[in-house]
Parts: structure tokens; C-alpha cells; sequence
């Protein structure tokens, strides 16, 4: 504008120059009067840039130093970052063939609001009793709730099956109901081998591999914590994740299929006889992986508050007994193998030995036999094993026992082993040498016994029993499994071979006393037990038996050792009549399950007379 | 502005010369172009600025859209996956061999009793084939939890003698109190008889 109005007011031209130079000065001063000079200028700009950055250092300082994290939790509280937990699955427990014994499932527990359900309680009670098979009263008590904003209806519900019915009753207008993560431990296969699986509770693991190996199965829970709006994550805002990791898989030798069957004999064993419980235990000879391993009684484990306490446990493992007359296999094979006796020595069994104080009798009232030692494990006598062992020399049948793993735990990974009762070397005198010659005054668990055995069949090489393949640490810190299974000679193979064509004779119709366990096909080894048991109360022989059998197949090469246990049959069986024709039944199965082809060899004719 | 050099020069002395020659050359054509229009600048200053934050809104934008899409897809995956698991536990449930056994037998299929190899390279049968029967069959099932006494009473029996004594046949609730047969010959055993009882 200055440029223009000295021109309009004169009325006259200038000249050019002139007028050019007016102008510009005009203009010069015109801004100079507006901007000020440079230096003041430059001067205002750098205090309104000082005080603009001393009051966001104030805020910084006030932030950082004065009150820090108030606004980190103000943040937090005010819901726009949210936290989620990110569940690791807990690891399967598998059998031989990668089938879960024990698997998880994405879980969901329903949650209500009673507030909310209250007004239509009964119609959603019998929505959800019918849709989520809960109970129609208790549901209907959960939603009735007066004063309460939570409640379960469900839980461990398959999320499938939660998220679907709870959008089901959010569509048919019932208000109120939620679900929460609530991981599913399911186990497909009920009672099978759930005395070893174990089974989770609430909280944790409560029995079993379960809970011996823990910390391998559970795995470690992550979490994310992230910025969220209007119920979506803000894309570019800030997020950490601690990633969750996994439980690892358990792998175990069991056989699921076989470990069926060998339950489903046992039960029907033990009924059948009216016994109190039993037990029974399938060996892989050369590499002692237990296939199977049975108890009963049993329970559900996905439901084991419907069995009482007592019947959630593994007995073949933590509940020592006398094994009776099996014993009498290591007692002879550590016999032949120190050179004292073979299967061909003649003996004169009387009608009764006087052992100390006590007397010897054989389970059948007999005058002076002459037997040779296959005879007396063909009968199964008493006082001819009793009579032989006194030829072992100073704490040599300790050793042997010793050596077949009698008085040590087998640590396959179990809780709550006991290690038996194997009488120390200062206790031990000629009495308690008799006695536990025929398997008396000594006591194991299941596991031990058959691994004992499975000894001889494995041409006395001990293999230490595995329930774990390859290796697993439990939460004790052991380390089990078939990679640290252990070996070592007890007897010579000579003595092993010795002592099997002695076993075969055990089946034999004519001259053994358990006919009943033969396998049709197949040559057999095996030894009857009939113990006396000792009473919970009186410490004494309370007359009541654990009877047994145990042996393994086919003889000439044997691929399983079985050995059948019942507790206190009522029907006056043995050995032979109880547990022989379970074990036939179970070996046929593992032989016929495995392809293992009758090896065409004919069972030993030793003498057992003279 | 050209036209003033000449006169310039005509007053001012020479010995100026050099400076009025650096004068000249210099200071003219920066003040014109200084006085140049500013608009194009602008315009591209405020194209970059509007397609910038344009840019940048759409950008923001696809990329809320592609969140939304990501919780959603992880929503279904999670769906997916939980439904995946469930039927795989169906199907566990399915393989349980309690579930196939109770169907076979069900079907009347049973157990064989032996097992019998056919050797294809001699076609041979090794083992001793015995057809398979119904007797003796697996027991699958528990036996149902027993009655509470409430339910299942003791029944009452009133043992009436006969006039005439007839032996054997009355004795019914005596006998309960003997052992299991076979049983009998052992002997009580405690701790101070002398008996080391038998076992085989």
C-alpha cells in the first residue's frame, strides 16, 4: 500500500527514479516498524523458544522425578492397555505309540453375573442344564445369588463348547454370562493305567506321573500387555510379550491296548476269586520297558473324587508283601550259579525241617520224597528249597538277592516307591535264611519282583524296569528312563538256562502245579506263589494269601516276562488256580499283539523224581 | 534498472571502478528474484503437507482395517483351534479301547483263546489254531457299586427243623463261618507256634 498512495494523491506523474526511490524507502521503514530490527528479533524469538522448552523441561521434571508412575498406573487403570495371560499347554502324557493316556484341551470355565441373571434364573438355569450338562439346581442357586456379581456355572468346559453355548444364550436374550480361560485335562481313556497317570485337581497335579513329573508337563504361562481401543489393539501401539512355552511330552513304554486288556483280566481275576486287590505286570525281557503295569482296584481319572482315597494308588508299587514261593527262582538260579546244586541233583525232601525253633512244612502233607531240584520247583516245596539253601556259604544268598534288585527301589519314576524288606546282614541268621529262601521274611513291590524275574529270562542279565522312554527328569531331579536303564549279570547264563527248563516243568499237567498258565503253542516258563500274608494289626501271619504267578515266553527265547498278583482271594485258589490262568490269558495277548510266532522248541522233560 | 549503470558511471570516478563493477554484477538480479511470486512454493509446500497427511490418514486407516482383520482372524483361529481339539478328544474317546471292545462284543465278536502264526514263506501254521469261543468271555464292564443296606436288606431266614432228622440239608448258615476249602489243614499261626506255615 505505501508503494501506491504518494502516486494517487499528487495527481502527477514522477519521474521514474524518483518515485522508485520514495517507494522503497517508504517500504523499508514500513517494515522495519512492523518486524523490528534483526537482532530484536532474533532476540524474542530465542526467549519465547526458552520459555516454551523450560516448561516442558518443568513438565519432565514433574513427570520423571516428582511423581513418577502416577501416570503409568493412571494410564493403566483408565483400561487402555490390557494385559492378557497367554496359558502354556500343559504336555501330554503318551503311550508307546504317541496315544494320550493324558492330553489338554483349550478349556473355558461359565462365569455369571448373578445382577444380571437373577430376573430370568430358572429359564437360563434350564438352558444351561440342558446345553452344558450341569445341574438344573445348583445353576439355578448360582444364578439366584443375591449381593453378588460372580458365580460359576461350569468349568473346564472344551471352549468349543462353552464359547457356542454361551453365544447360543446370548442370542436367545439372557444376559450375564461369561467365560474365562479354564485349560481341560482330559484323559480318553478313563481307567486306563490311571494309577500311574495320576490326575490333576483343581490347582495342580494331585497323583502319579502327573505329579512326579510336573515340572516337565506344565510348561511356563506368558502374558502380553497391549494398548487397546474401542475393543481392538491399537496397531502401532506399544506392546511386550513374554511368549508362553509349552509343557513337554512324556513319553511312556506303556502299551495302551495291552495295559487295557491286562486291566480288564486283572479285574475279572479278582473278582472272580473274591481277592482284595491285585496287580499285575507285562516286561519287555531284553529291555525291561514296562508294557503294562495294572492295579485294581482303580478309578476314573477323569473323575477321581468317585473313588475313594485308597484306590487312586499304585499298589504293585507302593505297598510291600511277601512274594512267596516266585522267590524261590533267585533263590536257586543264585544256587546253581555258585556252583552248589544243577537241575538234576537228587534230593531227599522229609515231610517236615526243623528250621531254629520253628518247623518247615510243604503245602501238601507228604512222607520222605526223593525229588530232584526241578521237582522241587515243579511242587514248589518248601522244605527242599529251604534244605538246598543251606548250602550257600556266608551272606551269599544275600548278595544274590541283592543282585536281583530285592531291598532297592527301581525308581521308574513314581512317587511313593517302597524299597521292600530285605533283612540287613546283622539280622540275618539260619531261621531267617530258611524263610526267605522260599520268600518268606522278605518283602518287595511288584515292579522289583518281575524285574527280578525277568532276570532269568533275559539269561541273568538284570535290566533295571522303565516306565519313561528315552529320558525325563522328575520333579526330585532323577533321571529315569530307558536311556539310563542299567544292566548287570547276577547269575551265569548257564544258571538262567538251567533254572528255565526248570520253570517249564511249573506248567507241566503231570508233574508241575499250574497247568492253568500254559500258553497253547508255546513253550512257558513260569513259578507259582501262595504266601501266607501278615496282618495290618497282629504283625503275624494272619491266614490270608497274596497268591501269584509269574513267568515269561516263549521259554527258549523269551520276549515278555508277566508276573499276576492277587491280594486275599476268598475262594481258597493258589498260585496256579488264580493267577496262572490271568497270566495265560495276558501273555497270549502280548504274544498274539506282538507277532511273536510259537518258536516250535518242546518244553523240557527234566526229572523231578528219582 | 540497466539504464542507470551508464549514468552511474559517467559520476563516479574511476577508481570506484572494481567495486562498482562487483556492485553491478551482483546485487540487481537477487533483489528481483527475491520479489518473485511465493505461490508456486506454496502450493507445492501445501501439496506435501495435504498429501501428507492424507497419506498418512489413509495409511492409518488401512492399518486400523488390518487390525480389525487380524482379531478377527485370530478370533476364528482360536475358534478353529479350540473346535479342532475338542473333536480330537472326541476322537480319543472314540479310539478308547473300553469304547471299541464293549462295540465288538456288542457285534459278538470275541477273543481268540490262542494264537496262531501262518508262516507265508512255508505256509505253515505255527502254534496250535484253536477256534475262538464265546465261553469264558472278557469281562468289560465294573460290577455296579453294591446296594446301601437301606436298599438291600439282609434276607430273613427262619431255619425251621424237620421232625425227622435228615442229614445234610439243613445246616445252611452254619457253614459260613469255615474258611475257604482247602484251607482248613493250615493251622492258626502267631507269632510263638512253632509252625512255618507253607506257601508254594
Amino acid at each position: 500500500m505505501p508503494t501506491t498512495s504518494p502516486r494517487g494523491r499528487s495527481g502527477r506523474p514522477t519521474t521514474r527514479r524518483n518515485r522508485r526511490g520514495r517507494r522503497t524507502a517508504a517500504a523499508a521503514r514500513a517494515r522495519r516498524s512492523l518486524r523490528g530490527s534483526a537482532p530484536l528479533r532474533l532476540r524474542v524469538g530465542f526467549v519465547f523458544i526458552a520459555l516454551v522448552l523450560s516448561f516442558f523441561g518443568a513438565r519432565l521434571v514433574q513427570l520423571q522425578a516428582v511423581e513418577p508412575g502416577k501416570y503409568a498406573t493412571l494410564a493403566a487403570s483408565t483400561g487402555g492397555t490390557v494385559t492378557v495371560e497367554l496359558p502354556a499347554d500343559r504336555g501330554p502324557i503318551l503311550d508307546r505309540n504317541g496315544r494320550p493316556l493324558a492330553e489338554s484341551v483349550a478349556g473355558r470355565m461359565v462365569v455369571a453375573d448373578p445382577l444380571q441373571t437373577r430376573n430370568r434364573a430358572p429359564e437360563l438355569a434350564r438352558f444351561l442344564a440342558k446345553r452344558l450338562h450341569v445341574d438344573y439346581f445348583s445353576t439355578l442357586h448360582a444364578l439366584d445369588q443375591k449381593n453378588s456379581r460372580f458365580a460359576y456355572v461350569a468349568r473346564r468346559v472344551p471352549a468349543d463348547r462353552a464359547v457356542s453355548v454361551v453365544n447360543a444364550a446370548t442370542d436367545a436374550g439372557f444376559k450375564g454370562l461369561a467365560t474365562r480361560n479354564d485349560p481341560v485335562r482330559s484323559y480318553p481313556d478313563h481307567d486306563v493305567a490311571a494309577n500311574m497317570v495320576g490326575f490333576m485337581g483343581t490347582d495342580g497335579p494331585l497323583a502319579g506321573l502327573e505329579l512326579s513329573f510336573n515340572h516337565q508337563l506344565e510348561g511356563r504361562d506368558g502374558s502380553e500387555t497391549y494398548e487397546v481401543g474401542a475393543g481392538n489393539r491399537i496397531p502401532l501401539g506399544h506392546s511386550t510379550v513374554t511368549p508362553a512355552h509349552n509343557g513337554t511330552a512324556l513319553h511312556t513304554t506303556i502299551d495302551e491296548d495291552l495295559q487295557w486288556y491286562t486291566q480288564r483280566v486283572l479285574r475279572q481275576t479278582v473278582l472272580a476269586s473274591g481277592g482284595q486287590s491285585g496287580f499285575a505286570v507285562v516286561m519287555d525281557t531284553h529291555s525291561g520297558e514296562l508294557l503294562s503295569l495294572a492295579d485294581y482296584p482303580t478309578y476314573d481319572a477323569s473323575n477321581p473324587q468317585a473313588s475313594p482315597r485308597r484306590d487312586r494308588n499304585a499298589l504293585s508299587l507302593t505297598s510291600p508283601y511277601e512274594p512267596g514261593s516266585v522267590e524261590k527262582v533267585l533263590t536257586l538260579s543264585g544256587l546253581i550259579d555258585a556252583g552248589k546244586v544243577t537241575d538234576r541233583t537228587r534230593l531227599l525232601v522229609p515231610g517236615q525241617l526243623q528250621s531254629g525253633d520253628r518247623v518247615i512244612h510243604d503245602w501238601f502233607p507228604h512222607g520222605t520224597l526223593r525229588m530232584t531240584l526241578a521237582g522241587v520247583i515243579a511242587q514248589s516245596s518248601n522244605i527242599g528249597t529251604a534244605k538246598s539253601s543251606r548250602l550257600f556259604g556266608h551272606g551269599q544268598l544275600r548278595k544274590y538277592l541283592t543282585g536281583f534288585g530285592l531291598g532297592q527301589r527301581t525308581n521308574i519314576g513314581l512317587a511313593g516307591e517302597t524299597a521292600g524288606l530285605l533283612p540287613s546282614q546283622a539280622d540275618w541268621n539260619g531261621m531267617t535264611q530258611d524263610r526267605i529262601a522260599f520268600g518268606q521274611s522278605v518283602s518287595v513291590n511288584g515292579v522289583q519282583m518281575a524285574a527280578a524275574i525277568n532276570t532269568v529270562a533275559n539269561g541273568g542279565v538284570r535290566v533295571s524296569p522303565s516306565l519313561i522312554q528315552g529320558r525325563a527328569t522328575t520333579n526330585a531331579g532323577d533321571v529315569v528312563g530307558t536311556d539310563v536303564a542299567t544292566r548287570h549279570r547276577v547269575v551265569s547264563k548257564n544258571a538262567a538256562h538251567q533254572m528255565t527248563q526248570m520253570m517249564e516243568r511249573v506248567v507241566d499237567p503231570n508233574v508241575g502245579v499250574a497247568p492253568a498258565a500254559q500258553v497253547p503253542g508255546y513253550v512257558v516258563a513260569g513259578k507259582t506263589g501262595t504266601a501266607q500274608r501278615v496282618g495290618a494289626t497282629c504283625g503275624c501271619y494272619n491266614g490270608q494269601f497274596t497268591v501269584s504267578f509269574a513267568g515269561f515266553a516263549p521259554a527258549d527265547n523269551p520276549r515278555f516276562t508277566v508276573y499276576v498278583v492277587v491280594q486275599r482271594p476268598t475262594n481258597g485258589g493258589g498260585g496256579g488256580s488264580v493267577a496262572g490262568p490271568a497270566f495265560s490269558k495276558i501273555m497270549s495277548f502280548a504274544l498274539r499283539r506282538y507277532g511273536v510266532a510259537p518258536t516250535g522248541a518242546k518244553s523240557s522233560h527234566l526229572p523231578t523224581t528219582w | 534498472m540497466s539504464s542507470t549503470a551508464p549514468a552511474l558511471r559517467t559520476r563516479v570516478p574511476r577508481l570506484a571502478e572494481v567495486a562498482l563493477e562487483r556492485a553491478r554484477l551482483t546485487v540487481v538480479p537477487k533483489r528481483k528474484r527475491r520479489h518473485s511470486s511465493p505461490v508456486p512454493f506454496l502450493v507445492v509446500v501445501s501439496m506435501f503437507a495435504v498429501g501428507g497427511i492424507v497419506g498418512l490418514l489413509l495409511f492409518n486407516t488401512s492399518m486400523q482395517q488390518a487390525s480389525f482383520a487380524a482379531t478377527d482372524l485370530q478370533r476364528q483361529a482360536d475358534a478353529l483351534q479350540a473346535k479342532q481339539q475338542t473333536l480330537q478328544m472326541d476322537l480319543d474317546r472314540l479310539r478308547d479301547p473300553q469304547a471299541i471292545a464293549l462295540k465288538a462284543q456288542r457285534m459278538g465278536m470275541v477273543l481268540p483263546s490262542s494264537p496262531a502264526v501262518l508262516d507265508l514263506g512255508t505256509g505253515k501254521v505255527l502254534g496250535d489254531p484253536v477256534p475262538a469261543t464265546r465261553l469264558d468271555p472278557l469281562r468289560l464292564l465294573a460290577p455296579p457299586p453294591a446296594k446301601p443296606a437301606l436298599l438291600d436288606p439282609q434276607a430273613h431266614v427262619t431255619v425251621v427243623h424237620p421232625p425227622e432228622n435228615s442229614s445234610g440239608n439243613t445246616a445252611r448258615g452254619s457253614h459260613d463261618s469255615a474258611g475257604g476249602p482247602g484251607r482248613n489243614d493250615h493251622t492258626g499261626h502267631t507269632n510263638n507256634t512253632s509252625h512255618t506255615q507253607p506257601t508254594h
